[in-house]
């Protein structure tokens, strides 16, 4: 039998549509087959994600999620590919998945997805939202959700995203988020006991390793530079190489004084994978060790990441105000910080704001967004030794002395040219 | 099928992944779309033919391990627990469960190595995982009313190692026996990695569309399990300790001799938020939750539409009926299969698919005794069926009652039968649906724990074989 294209796409209906790709295990005997022009044996399952969604799409091109599948995998190739500008495709599958079904799922979540890279966390919440309203029963969706709500300071909310998530599925990403709730909200033990959960429940060698790393970094955030070092390397058991788990043990190396092991580990993880944050935490390394020239060359590295994701789409966030503020000018940082408190007004924005401030001579103002970041309960070092700072030119001694005594626990995790501020 | 089929092939579900973006690091994040070490990837029970007196049961967890993407990373989560259950009353509800709890012990941290070369015992393994065994009995009082006995049926058995290779372990046999227990109750069982026993040609995913004609009822389809391993526990149990009298079964016509299987993970619940200073956390703090689980094969992947899975997961099947009844009854594949290939599959009252499935055949795997019967997913297999020399993988359909409805056997082509099955099969409509794959890639032991050894690290060639072609076979066989 010949099945019309029309036909075929009006099969495509969103609940249908993983039933006709799973029918693709189907095989009839003669007499049944069904011809239609679309892609051949040869470029079916090629193992290239973005070829094989691209043979969907063409299949069944009134499928909204075949769309879905096509921005999903260039979302993944960005990723390990690190070309932001792979963003403006996955956005262009997601849009046209979202006008053939508004309430497609994949593609909400996908689009939801795209949205939080790019820092764009109201378009996030809006689409997660819209994601939990076209399936109310799936546990997905709050995952977006809370990653949304987290950026956008609405911490009241995001705890009852999180509890609902963990109450439904106790998974690696509920897990994940519990710890990062309780860490912003100044519970450091709850934080590392729901990450070990989320290390536990592992998965994927790249989901174990990235666990890992957090929990490594939420010990040695808590100075356990010994127990920070072992999540470290079951990392890099999980997953080697692995570039987040490298620069923590460069951390663990330069919490411990041997600065030239900490620069050749950071060296290597930003060669493996160029991040801001991890640049410039080898420049400040570097240039401790007095290497000058090669701490300008990692800051020029970093301002050039910086560039690139913006011309991808992405939206400055608060890492870029604090480079900003540390490494460029720091009233150009307060101008920044305050578009980003705009578009994402959470305890980090606050924390980057109120330090562009103090650094740009305004320590009362400063002071001010310190409260702010710390008004949920966070024992963050860096949040606390920028408030600290404040306080103390303000002429705050006692609060001052409060909040240094609070970032000195977590020394260890401090770059060496904040742990140097502390008295 | 089973949740695999989600991973390997695109479907919609798969764009549905988890970002877990923390902090700052949006781009970094890995996507999560599955949850490995809690899925519940297939269930098996049967009566071996070398044990005719006692039900044997094979869970596995843990999809698509590939050999050569090194050790580390599959192994059960030492914080979840891992659930056989039994229900010999036919309610749906547990009546006897084993619970497996795990824990991992690394001997030397500093070393990235599972193992070292010539590795020969359990004492030299760098990583080992181990596990308790327990049982829990329930006891039904009215509707709510439950009491649970626990008893723990074994401590610290090794979980057997994976086969990293012949130069790291020369005789990996010897792990394998070294994990085959038996218990003070007669009870053997085996935890370790296996070859999948799945077998299934996921298709050329988007073939669907122009419909490859050589595969089906001719074989040559493409095995997309072969060459992975899965997560197995083994358990063979003598009959008098599953049966509801606990007495051994008579015959197949014993009021004592269907029983029903199925297959959970659980993992804990925790209160996000600080309790103030006051208060503890809250009750359920700490609480298990249900989050995944399996009977059939096929119903959790086909029958429940995307939007209740997660739910699915969580229920207990004496709730399927009024859940996810109409789905079975109405089921979406007999509407696409006709749709695609005009095969006249009846679309609505399928109540004969609810039986095969849920409430299992009158005078074979029906329980007897309860009303109804309650439609139930779980694997209803009559203990009193003798097994049979020489299986038919059509099992039932097939004309050999002791394979699947009845029980699963591992070499039991569950995908060919439910086609067929949801096709109409048992309303008279029999079209000859199929794979095209028709057996595992290697052969089942014949002996305890019956699963294939597990492929090594070393020489490892996931999804290739083929299976040959012949001549085209009538609808159940």
């Amino acid at each position: 039998m010949t099945l019309s294209r029309p036909n075929l796409v009006k099969l495509l209906s969103p609940v249908a549509v993983f039933c006709v790709l799973l029918a693709a295990l189907i095989a009839v005997n003669g007499g049944h087959g069904l011809e239609l022009p679309g892609p051949s044996r040869d470029v079916a399952r090629s193992g290239d994600p973005v070829r094989d969604a691209q043979a969907a799409v063409r299949a069944a091109p009134g499928s909204a999620a075949a769309y879905a599948l096509l921005g999903e995998a260039y979302l993944t190739r960005a990723r390990e590919t690190r070309d932001p500008s792979l963003y403006a495709r996955a956005e262009r599958a997601f849009d046209a998945g979202l006008r053939r079904d508004p309430r497609e799922l994949g593609a909400l979540i996908g689009a939801a997805t795209l949205a939080g890279v790019r820092h764009d966390f109201r378009a996030e919440l809006r689409l997660g939202l819209a994601a939990r309203r076209a399936a109310p029963d799936l546990t997905r969706p709050y995952t977006v959700v809370f990653d949304a709500q987290i950026e956008l300071g609405r911490y009241a909310a995001a705890e009852r995203s999180v509890q609902r998530l963990v109450d439904l599925k106790p998974s690696l990403p509920a897990y994940a988020r519990a710890s990062y709730y309780r860490e912003l909200t100044g519970d450091d033990g709850g934080a590392i006991a729901a990450m070990r959960l989320a290390a536990s429940a592992g998965g994927t060698a790249e989901g174990i390793a990235y666990v890992q790393t957090l929990l490594g970094d939420l010990q040695l955030a808590h100075g356990r530079a010994a127990a920070a070092r072992d999540a470290y390397r079951e990392a890099l058991r999980a997953l080697r190489p692995y570039p987040a788990a490298l620069a923590g043990l460069a951390r663990v190396d330069a919490a411990g004084g041997d600065l030239g092991s900490a620069a050749a580990r950071l060296r290597r993880s930003t060669e493996l994978l160029p991040l801001t944050a991890n640049l410039t935490l080898l420049a400040d390394v570097e240039r401790t060790l007095g290497r000058r020239r090669a701490a300008r060359a990692d800051l020029a590295a970093a301002r050039a990441q910086h560039a690139v994701l913006t011309a991808g789409g992405t939206l400055p966030d608060a890492e870029a105000v604090l480079f900003e503020a540390g490494h460029g000018s720091p009233e150009r940082a307060v101008a920044l910080g305050r578009r980003v408190w705009r578009a994402a007004p959470s305890v980090r924005s606050a924390d980057a704001l109120g330090w562009a401030l103090t650094r740009a001579g305004r320590p009362a103002a400063g002071l001010r967004w310190s409260h702010r970041a710390l008004a949920i309960g966070s024992r963050d070092r860096r949040f606390s030794l920028h408030g600290a700072v404040a306080a103390s030119r303000v002429g705050l001694g006692r609060e001052a002395d409060r909040l240094f005594a609070v970032a000195r626990r977590g020394r260890a995790a401090l770059a060496p040219s904040l742990a140097r501020r502390l008295p | 099928m089973r949740k695999l089929l989600l991973a390997l092939v695109a479907l919609a579900a798969a764009a549905i992944a988890v970002p877990l973006s923390i902090g700052s690091s949006h781009r970094e994040a890995p996507n999560i779309s599955l949850d490995p070490a809690a899925d519940n990837t297939d269930t098996y029970a049967w009566t071996a033919k070398d044990a005719p007196d006692a039900l044997t049961i094979a869970a596995n967890w843990i999809p698509g391990e590939v050999p050569a993407n090194g050790p580390n990373f599959h192994g059960f989560d030492d914080r979840a627990r891992y659930y056989v259950h039994i229900d010999n009353s036919g309610d749906g509800r547990p009546d006897i469960s084993y619970r497996f709890q795990f824990k991992t012990q690394i001997r030397n941290k500093e070393s990235f190595l599972y193992a070292g070369p010539g590795t020969d015992s359990y004492d030299k393994l760098n990583v080992i995982q181990r596990y308790n065994l327990v049982r829990e009995t329930y006891r039904y009082r009215g509707k709510r009313g439950v009491q649970v006995k626990e008893k723990t049926l074994a401590r610290g058995l090794p979980v057997a190692p994976p086969n990293i290779g012949p130069k790291t372990m020369p005789n990996y046999q010897a792990f394998v026996e070294g994990a085959i227990r038996t218990l003070g109750n007669g009870m053997k069982v085996f935890v370790g990695p296996r070859d999948d026993p799945f077998f299934v040609d996921l298709g050329a995913t988007f073939d669907a569309l122009n419909v490859r004609k050589l595969t089906g009822n001719e074989g040559e389809g493409k095995d997309d399990l072969s060459g992975y391993n899965v997560h197995t526990t083994v358990l063979q149990i003598p009959e008098r300790l599953v049966t509801h009298n606990r007495k051994a079964v008579s015959g197949p016509d014993g009021d004592n001799a269907v029983v029903g299987v199925w297959s959970t993970t659980e993992r804990k619940r925790l209160q996000v938020a600080r309790a103030p200073a006051s208060k503890k956390r809250s009750r359920t703090h700490g609480r298990w939750v249900q989050v995944s689980r399996l009977g059939n094969p096929l119903v959790n992947e086909v029958v429940i539409p995307l939007g209740k899975k997660d739910q699915f997961n969580r229920t207990t099947p004496d709730r399927d009926a009024e859940l996810y009844g109409k789905y079975v009854v109405k089921p979406e594949l007999a509407a696409i299969l006709n749709a695609l290939f005009s095969i006249g599959a009846p679309e609505n009252d399928r109540t004969d698919i609810v039986q095969a499935l849920l409430q299992g055949i009158p005078d074979l795997n029906q329980h007897k005794g309860i009303e109804g019967p309650p439609a139930v997913d779980t694997i209803k297999l009559n203990l009193g069926v003798p097994p049979v020399d020489i299986e038919d993988r059509f099992g039932v359909i097939g004309g050999d009652v002791a394979g699947f409805p009845n029980g699963r056997r591992l070499g039991d082509d569950v995908v060919d039968i439910e086609l067929q099955v949801v096709a109409g099969f048992l309303k008279g409509n029999k079209v000859p649906l199929g794979d095209g794959v028709d057996r595992n890639d290697v052969p089942f032991l014949s002996a305890f724990p019956y699963l294939a050894p597990p492929h090594d690290g070393f020489d490892s060639a996931p999804s290739t074989r083929i299976e040959p072609g012949h001549p085209p076979l009538p609808a159940g066989g």
